[in-house]
Parts: C-alpha cells; sequence; structure tokens
C-alpha cells in the first residue's frame, strides 16, 4: 500500500467491537481490501492543511512554509490551496531553483533517501518534490498547530476528506449559505473562501462550547460574512420556515452529527464508543435534521449531507429516506471530488435502497490515505407540500 | 412573529454617527478613512464588523427568531480613559488585517526575527520609540496586531489563544 508517511503506526489502545468488526467485513467483502482498511487505521492520518485564500494566496503560503524547510505539497490539481505537509529538511533549507544544479550533485543519495522517506500520500498528486538538502524528519508533534502562519490565519489544519463536501456543494460569491452544524468551523471558514466572504453564510451550532471553538476560528480565519446562530439545528429550520419563510437558502450543508466510524485514525477512542443503539439513535436524528433543512431550501438549490462515518443506516438510509419522503421534489446529484470514492450501496442486510442511492459517495481510508467519510448532494426541484 | 424574546443581550447595530465617531478616531490614530460593512456592539466596548449581504434590518429580524452569538468578525475595542474620558480604539488582530491596506501612521515594522518571536510569544517589547499610544506591528509583509507604545516599551496585545508557545517557530 501507499499510504505510510514518516509517522510510525500507533499501536491501538482501543480495540474494535465484535459487531464493528462483522459489519465492516459486510461492507468490504474482498479480504486483501478489508485487511488495506485494518491496516490504515493503524497510521495518523497525512497533516494536511488548506490555505485561507481570503488572506494570503496559496502560492504565497507555500512560499512561506518551504522558507521554514517544509516539504509542502498540493495532491489535487485543481485545488492549490489544498495542501500536505510532509515534513521538514533539517541543517540547510530546500533549494530554490537557482541552487539546484550546484546541489543536485552532491546531495543526490539524500534526495534519493528522501523521496524514499516520503512516499505519495494519495493517488491524485502531482509531483512537485524538488530537490531537498539536509536531513528529513517529520514535524514535532503540534508544530504545525503552533506556527506563525496558522496563528495569523493564513491556513487552516483540516483532514482532506472533510474538505469534499465544500468542494461538492460549491459555494458561490453572493450565496445565502447555511451550515447547520457547524462547529468546530472547518468547512464553515472554506466556505467564506469560496464565497470570496460575500453573501451571507448562517454557521449554527447548539454547544456554546463548540460554538466558542466555532467563533476563534471564524475570526482567526477573517470571516466577515458570517451570523452564528445557536439553536438546535432541527429547531432553527423549523423557526425559520414558519416565522421567516422569506429566508430560503441557496446551499445548505448538513454535515450531521454521526457515529464517527470513518475517524478511526485520528481519534482511535472511537472504537470503544461505538455501539449500534448510538448508530440507531444518530440515524433517526439525521432523518430529521435533513428534512428540516430541506424545508428552508431555494427551489433549485443545492444541499449536501455529509457524515464521517461508514455505517448505512447513518449514510445511504437517510440518502433512501429522503428520497422517498420527498420524491419530486428532490433528485440526487453525481458528485465531482478530487478522490477515489465508492459509490453509494443499494442493500444493506434486509434493505434495499433506490439505484439513484448510487450517486452518493463513500471514502474510505484505504484508497485515498484519507480519514473516512460519506456524502451525497441533491437539488430541490419544487416547493414540498406539508 | 412569536412573543418570546431573545434570551441573548441584544445586539447593537451602530447607527450612522456613532460609525462616524469611530472611524473619526481610527482615522487620526492610523489613517483609516472608510470601513464597509455594518458595525455592531457587543457589552460597553467590544466592536464587530459584518460585511455580508443581509440588511441592518434582516439582522434584527433574525436575532428575534434565534439567538445570534456573533454577527461579523470581532475587530476593535472601544478603551476609554478613566480620567480625560477620551476615547480610544484598540484594534484585534483581524481588525489590522481587515484594515491593513489603510492604515498609514503609527506602524512599528518589527527589526528581526527574534523580535517577532517575542511578540508573538505575548512579550512587552522593551524598546523607547518616538510612537506613543495604540500602533500597528508589522513584520515584513505581515501585520502582527496591536500595541500600545508608552515611552519606555510597546506593550502587547496578543491574546492567549493567538500567542505563539515554547521555543522558536519564525524560523
Amino acid at each position: 500500500m501507499n499510504f505510510k508517511s514518516k509517522s510510525q503506526p500507533k499501536s491501538r489502545k482501543y480495540e474494535p467491537k465484535p459487531e464493528f468488526v462483522e459489519r465492516i467485513k459486510l461492507l468490504l467483502p474482498d479480504e486483501k481490501d478489508y485487511n488495506d482498511y485494518v491496516e490504515i487505521l493503524n497510521y495518523p492520518p497525512v497533516r494536511s492543511i488548506r490555505c485561507n485564500t481570503l488572506k494570503i494566496s496559496p502560492d504565497k503560503l507555500k512560499k512561506k512554509l518551504e522558507e521554514k524547510s517544509w516539504i509542502v505539497k498540493q495532491p489535487w490539481k485543481n485545488h492549490e490551496e489544498i495542501m500536505i505537509v510532509e515534513g521538514k529538511i533539517i541543517g540547510k533549507k530546500r533549494n530554490n531553483q537557482k541552487e539546484k544544479d550546484s546541489n543536485i550533485k552532491i546531495n543526490n543519495q539524500q534526495k534519493i533517501q528522501a523521496k524514499q522517506d516520503f512516499e505519495q500520500p494519495t493517488s491524485v498528486g502531482d509531483d512537485n518534490f524538488g530537490v531537498v538538502v539536509g536531513d528529513v524528519v517529520d514535524l514535532e508533534p503540534g508544530e504545525l498547530g503552533r506556527a506563525l502562519e496558522h496563528m495569523l490565519g493564513y491556513y487552516y489544519i483540516q483532514e482532506l476528506a472533510s474538505m469534499l463536501p465544500i468542494i461538492a456543494l460549491k459555494p458561490k460569491p453572493n450565496e445565502l449559505y447555511l451550515d447547520l452544524c457547524s462547529a468546530p468551523g472547518s468547512k464553515t471558514t472554506q466556505a467564506a473562501s469560496e464565497m470570496l466572504n460575500t453573501g451571507t453564510i448562517i454557521a449554527n451550532e447548539l454547544s456554546l462550547g463548540r460554538i466558542k471553538i466555532l467563533a476563534s476560528n471564524l475570526e482567526k480565519n477573517g470571516v466577515t460574512n458570517a451570523i452564528i446562530t445557536k439553536k438546535d439545528g432541527i429547531a432553527l429550520c423549523k423557526r425559520l420556515k414558519k416565522n421567516l419563510p422569506e429566508i430560503k437558502f441557496d446551499k445548505i450543508l448538513v454535515d450531521a452529527p454521526c457515529s464517527g466510524e470513518g475517524t478511526l485514525r485520528s481519534s482511535p477512542i472511537t472504537y470503544q464508543m461505538w455501539s449500534m443503539r448510538t448508530v440507531h439513535t444518530l440515524s433517526q436524528i439525521q432523518k430529521q435534521l435533513f428534512a428540516s433543512a430541506f424545508g428552508i431550501l431555494k427551489v433549485g438549490g443545492e444541499m449536501v449531507y455529509s457524515t464521517c462515518t461508514h455505517a448505512p443506516e447513518e449514510n445511504e438510509q437517510v440518502v433512501n429516506w429522503a428520497l422517498n419522503k420527498f420524491e419530486n421534489a428532490i433528485q440526487i446529484e453525481k458528485i465531482e471530488i478530487p478522490v477515489k470514492s465508492r459509490p453509494g450501496i443499494t442493500k444493506w442486510k434486509d434493505e434495499d435502497y433506490k439505484e439513484e442511492v448510487k450517486h452518493a459517495c463513500r471514502i474510505y481510508p484505504q484508497d485515498n490515505n484519507t480519514e473516512g467519510f460519506f456524502l451525497a448532494k441533491f437539488k430541490k426541484l419544487k416547493e414540498v407540500e406539508e | 412573529m412569536n412573543n418570546e424574546q431573545p434570551k441573548f443581550t441584544p445586539l447593537k447595530i451602530l447607527n450612522e454617527h456613532e460609525r462616524s465617531e469611530i472611524i473619526a478616531i481610527l482615522e487620526d490614530n492610523f489613517g483609516i478613512k472608510k470601513i464597509e460593512g455594518i458595525m455592531l456592539q457587543r457589552g460597553k466596548e467590544r466592536l464587530f464588523l459584518y460585511k455580508g449581504s443581509f440588511t441592518e434590518k434582516q439582522i434584527k429580524n433574525l436575532e428575534y427568531e434565534i439567538p445570534i452569538e456573533r454577527v461579523g468578525v470581532y475587530f476593535a475595542k472601544i478603551i476609554e480613559d478613566q480620567k480625560s474620558k477620551e476615547r480610544y480604539i484598540k484594534l484585534s488582530i483581524e481588525g489590522i488585517q481587515l484594515l491593513k491596506d489603510q492604515i498609514t501612521k503609527n506602524i512599528y515594522e518589527l527589526q528581526s526575527d527574534e523580535q517577532a518571536d517575542s511578540w508573538m510569544k505575548g512579550q512587552d517589547l522593551n524598546i523607547k520609540t518616538a510612537l506613543r499610544g495604540f500602533i500597528a506591528i508589522k513584520y515584513k509583509n505581515d501585520f502582527l496586531g496591536c500595541g500600545k507604545a508608552s515611552a519606555e516599551k510597546i506593550g502587547n496585545f496578543i491574546p492567549k489563544t493567538r500567542r505563539l508557545r515554547d521555543k522558536s517557530i519564525i524560523k
């Protein structure tokens, strides 16, 4: 496999529950595929950041980071703002073009070694590795978070898969955008960048503790077009629909609270917290969130439903339920994302789902060296009769 | 609309006169002549700037229905001198960054990586300058927030959450 970074695999503190293993084997019936999945969970995710284009261009940020001797890659060709920091060079700085020729001979061995140390982390990257001199080492723990450029809000530390919902939803300047479960603000700040700080973002969150983190992140990233609301997501939508019917959104993101099966690489404690009861409870909440949000989506507007879990009850079952509930008023759309994805499943245990559910995307960690994710995109075709 | 009153402290949207007062102080201090967007005040001193598409009326209507925690970005704080009652404006890091293109005076440029490092760790700079009062701190092309210059030092206002920790990270 092609996912190992300089980081060593973590010793596993938590073990998966037998029921979880059984379910994943059902989702990944191919033995090699399953083994690849299990293997990659032993490695922490790559260090990915997103350039905050409200403050600095990707070129300028990359240059600044390379001046710190960081090794920076831009894995997705049409998304220069997305970067992976693979490590740093100790001793001498990364070469610029002028120095390249004079150093290439004497440092060839080190170059080869560096390339061996840092394998290509994704299947869709361009190779801009360049020539390095000096020893290549991993960043220190926390170094990404305490760099000056991070403190100034020039980049946001965000896992690659978590960037996909906004890439799929494509919020545009001057639109009215709702992020129903907004904290900690990764996708909200990403949307603000896409919208060039114009239009309006309603960033909703219920928990006051999480609102503080959200507000801090929006502030650090210079987001001036957002209004943070504190309300249960379902209640917020109902209130808006009933009392402020003139507010209809062009785009809505329902990044729903979920059982987090996709985050096992960064948060192995999820193994311990996971239970089928939680999955079923969350599935009900997710359906309500979906339906409430769909009610305040503009006709012609688009909505992305996403989770960071693999559980079909929280993913395809919700999508299938929504397609049935809203019938002629809803259309599931194909998604363009820069990673390998697998289609939504149409059968899970005793349940059969609509064929269109295949337009949803399953992101498995072993496919792209990311965390696990699920997303589906919808268009509202007409108002829903109550 | 229902009769339930908002539980949060009501948002105060600054009127034209109040806005002009704020901008006049900022012009005097930093050369800032114009601020676009809606200015809001929370409490006695915290100022926020919202540059989205909602009108003042739409914000108020939304606030009536849904608790609003924040509108826009925290960009400045009003400081009133207890004795003279004179008002000053301390810009936040974001305020400085948002308005940096208009800041033409009272700028102190840090002289070295070490000085920038100290500043970002939240340390006062024990240096004498001709500057007095609130100033913008700049290092190379980056604005690093607001300080207060006195005869002996430049006081540091970098909030704890934005400070660099432990060893030198600048280089």
